[in-house]
């Protein structure tokens, strides 16, 4: 037994610089790899040697495997990004010149604007107290201050932030939502 | 056939998932919106790529010992 250990020894000292090849290390870090290569090297037949070759080629062609998918992901990444922007170069999205090659329309023209709309709303627009169809809640929305109404109208119906609105009723913002809240309250 | 088919079939599978902290360390290298679009695109191409690429020629374990 001894003998043996010595005889393994001996033969991956006088072999240090190839065992210590990133390829031989780690196929042999596998217990299962060191044992075939022990057993191949105490009764060196062929078919024992035959075994650790096998084992050892599909070790070898896993690794290369690996590397070659690890490239393979960081490559294909700058790739795709590459082709990506390019294709964004070439397909601008531009408003303002024809659509077609002498056609008079441009993409811009053809975009409806929403705020025409709005304006139309502010001069038709009803007060909250018309949009109100619950009884009960209409009953207690006239229970509000003038100023809560005001407020409570200027968020929902006019859709108008806080800042705005403290800048036409000329409060702060604070006050706004401090009013709010309020008649938020007392509604529930 | 079909337990090769099969064998490699799971080979790839565990390929991948082990790759996949790699895969998304990768999708930092494209825009935002993109991202999903590249993961997809390299498990594709992943799977592609190991079903088409010979790995042969892998030296005897015994030619590093002369």
């Amino acid at each position: 037994m001894e003998k043996d250990n010595q005889k393994i020894e001996e033969f991956f000292y006088r072999n240090n610089e190839q065992v210590n090849n990133p390829i031989i290390k780690s196929f042999l870090s596998d217990s299962k790899n060191l044992y075939l290569v022990q057993k191949a090297i105490l009764c060196p037949t062929d078919s024992n040697k035959k075994r650790v070759d096998e084992s050892f080629q599909s070790h070898y062609i896993n690794v290369r495997k690996i590397k070659y998918v690890s490239n393979l992901i960081y490559f294909f990444s700058l790739d795709f990004d590459k082709k990506r922007r390019k294709l964004q170069k070439h397909t601008l999205l531009i408003l303002d010149k024809g659509l077609s090659e002498e056609g008079g329309t441009t993409a811009i023209e053809q975009i409806e604007d929403t705020s025409h709309e709005k304006e139309l709303d502010h001069i038709v627009g009803k007060g909250l107290l018309d949009h109100i169809e619950d009884e009960q809640l209409l009953k207690s929305l006239q229970k509000l201050t003038v100023r809560q109404l005001q407020i409570l109208e200027m968020i929902y119906v006019k859709e108008l932030s806080i800042k705005e609105i403290a800048q036409t009723l000329q409060t702060t913002p604070q006050n706004i939502s401090n009013l709010h809240r309020k008649a938020l309250n007392k509604l529930r | 056939m079909a337990y090769l088919e099969n064998q490699h079939n799971e080979e790839t599978l565990t390929i991948i998932e082990n790759f996949i902290p790699k895969i998304k360390h990768c999708l930092h290298n494209t825009d935002y919106q993109e991202r999903e679009d590249l993961e997809q695109e390299i498990k594709l191409k992943i799977i592609e790529k190991l079903a088409t690429v010979k790995f042969q020629d892998a030296p005897s374990f015994w030619d590093f010992f002369s």
